[in-house]
């Protein structure tokens, strides 16, 4: 359970987040999305105490992380797959961070296989690649068994055998009752992972609310029709609050009627349909609508009035 | 490379917490488990044996030289008159303990190289922490961070004390057959070898102490021991140089400098219009304590 009230960090005249709050609860794996910039990584950074708020403040498990008399059974955190000493191994480095709180060397070994390091453990962190970074910040997270996990772009850099496991990871741990609280700017991750979602732009909490709610907000949803009596089907469907286009030959996307009253209608008039497909809001399309008003650090549009003019702004990595 | 399907997060036995203990082993794991921080022991083991054996050699030819010609090498160099010494050994000596050049002092005569050495390892020992990020990593296991200092610092403390002791006690056993060719007779019953060999960890110990210090306030390997360097030594020669200026002032600042007050409290007796080796040690513990709570301070306090 991680709890955050009014929860701000200012670096001098730049707000980086600009007082949330939110609830993040065991049981359930908690999705924290929003564009680069927006300040996910510096709320993560507070809920450990390695940055300190500027006002607000935020508890885990009931207490200031700090104050825990056991923070790596608490809360295991992967913020920074690049926390680590460049020379030393990671064996030599679970060892150390393990020694802290007495956590025996056959953890430090079944977090080893656990995220299949082994073959590298004892080799030099610094030579890592960024997937193999990204599962010694893992293994390091789970060396307390932690109640509480906190983890930021667990997924960068990892091969899709690393990603699944992770997502599987993740719902694993939420089932057993734990609190589990991932970031990413990737939507389609999200989807698949997480059941609640927290979306934060420019500091400020733009959605909190279970994915399935924050799917079905944006638009209403859609229906794709096939029939090769388009111009009759429109007639029969309009009216108000419907909305008909028809994007490609034989095809019609309506929205305002839902899948069983069209149906209901064609039948009635001895229409043809050979498509009935409700279109999901994809989590792509909400996210977007709920950013576009927050995202930091736009693309240029690479247009021809554009291309000579210099570079186009690259997105600001975190 | 392949992960396990099912995450076996079985508990890792029985429960238990954050223990100063704890720290202090991951610590010394840490400390151990880097190849640089070897190769500089190594080092600053080797620099402190070698140069007091060079140092014995130098000063038994000198103590020799002051013996054959009956007063001090610098107002008469390589004057060896024939026939017999002019003074007796232990006059000799006498004598060049009386210029600075303290016999019973040979033990240790090679710590200021070992000193710049340690001294650089303790500023590398948490500034390339914060270099490679892994200070992150430190201070989630220890969100209190200060256990984490003092971990580190007793890490340095201990291992800096044991590592000059042995090197001054090896450097002694080497020297006694080098001095004995020149007629001098080293053993720990001389007044002041047996206290240099205890103390010269002392002043190693406290310059890693204030290395550590400043790499924790700098946060940059290289910026930590610049000003390392130029507090430990560099100060010391400016300090000389500003001794030629006319006036009393200047010419006893010198013994206020953390080297000098250092050194003197390396030394026995009195020295006329000098610090006392008590007060020495006092000032140079001040110079520490002027380091090391400014940074434990910055290190609760700032962000990581």
């Amino acid at each position: 359970m991680i709890e955050a009230v009014n929860l701000a960090k200012h670096y001098g005249a730049k707000t980086a987040v600009g007082g949330v709050t939110f609830t993040v609860r065991p049981g359930i794996v908690t999705g924290f999305l929003g564009p680069n910039g927006a300040g996910k990584s510096t709320t993560m950074r507070m809920i450990v105490g390695l940055d300190k708020p500027s006002a607000g403040s935020v508890t885990v498990n009931g207490k200031h992380y700090a104050d825990h008399h056991d923070p790596l059974h608490q809360v295991g955190a992967l913020l920074d797959a690049k926390a680590v000493h460049t020379s030393r191994s990671a064996y030599n480095h679970l060892l150390a961070m393990a020694a802290t709180h007495n956590i025996p060397t056959s953890r430090v070994n079944e977090v080893i296989d656990m995220t299949g390091l082994a073959a590298v453990a004892k080799k030099k962190a610094g030579g890592f690649s960024l997937g193999m970074g990204q599962r010694l910040g893992i293994a390091s997270a789970l060396l307390g068994d932690p109640q509480t996990l906190i983890l930021d772009e667990p997924v960068n850099g990892l091969d899709p055998e690393g990603v699944l496991w992770v997502r599987n990871l993740a719902k694993h741990l939420a089932g057993q009752g734990k609190t589990v609280f991932l970031s990413s700017h990737l939507m389609s991750e999200m989807a698949q992972t997480a059941d609640h979602l927290i979306v934060i732009g420019r500091g400020k909490i733009i959605a909190d609310a279970p994915i399935a709610t924050i799917l079905a907000g944006g638009q209403q949803v859609k229906t794709r029709i096939r029939t090769s009596e388009v111009t009759r089907l429109s007639a029969l469907l309009a009216g108000s609050g419907v909305t008909i286009e028809c994007p490609e030959n034989e095809t019609l996307e309506v929205t305002g009627l839902d899948s069983r009253q069209i149906a209901a209608r064609a039948l009635e008039n001895q229409v043809l349909v050979y498509e009935l497909t409700p279109l999901s809001n994809s989590l792509e399309e909400a996210y977007f609508d709920l950013t576009k008003d927050a995202v930091e650090y736009h693309s240029q549009e690479f247009t021809e009035d554009s291309a000579d003019a210099s570079v186009p702004a690259a997105t600001k990595g975190q | 490379m392949s992960t396990t399907t099912i995450p076996a997060s079985r508990a890792a036995g029985k429960r238990t917490g954050l223990s100063f203990a704890g720290v202090l082993r991951s610590e010394w794991i840490k400390f151990r488990s880097l190849r640089s921080t070897q190769m500089l022991l190594g080092f600053s083991f080797l620099a402190v044996v070698g140069v007091g054996a060079m140092a014995a050699w130098l000063r038994g030819t000198i103590v020799d030289a002051i013996m054959q010609s009956g007063s001090t090498v610098a107002t008469r160099p390589g004057a060896i008159p024939s026939g017999a010494p002019k003074l007796t050994i232990e006059q000799a000596i006498a004598s060049a303990n009386a210029q600075g050049l303290n016999i019973y002092g040979t033990p240790i005569a090679g710590i200021q190289l070992g000193v710049l050495i340690l001294g650089a390892l303790a500023v590398l020992l948490i500034s390339s922490e914060f270099g490679t990020g892994m200070i992150r990593s430190t201070m989630t296991a220890v969100p209190k961070r200060l256990p984490a200092f003092f971990a580190k610092a007793i890490v340095l403390v201990v291992v800096s004390y044991i590592l000059t002791l042995v090197a001054a006690f090896i450097t002694f056993l080497i020297s006694i057959p080098i001095m004995s060719h020149y007629g001098i007779t080293m053993s720990l019953g001389m007044d002041g070898v047996l206290y240099s060999i205890f103390m010269g960890g002392v002043y190693v110990a406290g310059v890693a102490l204030a290395g550590l210090s400043l790499g924790t306030l700098i946060r940059s390997s290289a910026g930590g021991i610049i000003v390392l360097v130029a507090l430990f030594f560099l100060l010391e020669i400016g300090t000389q140089l500003l001794g030629l200026v006319p006036g009393d002032f200047w010419k006893y600042v010198g013994q206020y400098t953390p080297s000098v007050a250092g050194g003197r409290m390396l030394e026995i007796g009195d020295k006329a219009a000098f610090i006392t080796p008590f007060a020495g040690g006092m000032i140079f513990l001040g110079w520490i304590l002027l380091l090391t709570i400014p940074a434990a301070i910055s290190l609760k306090t700032r962000d990581v």
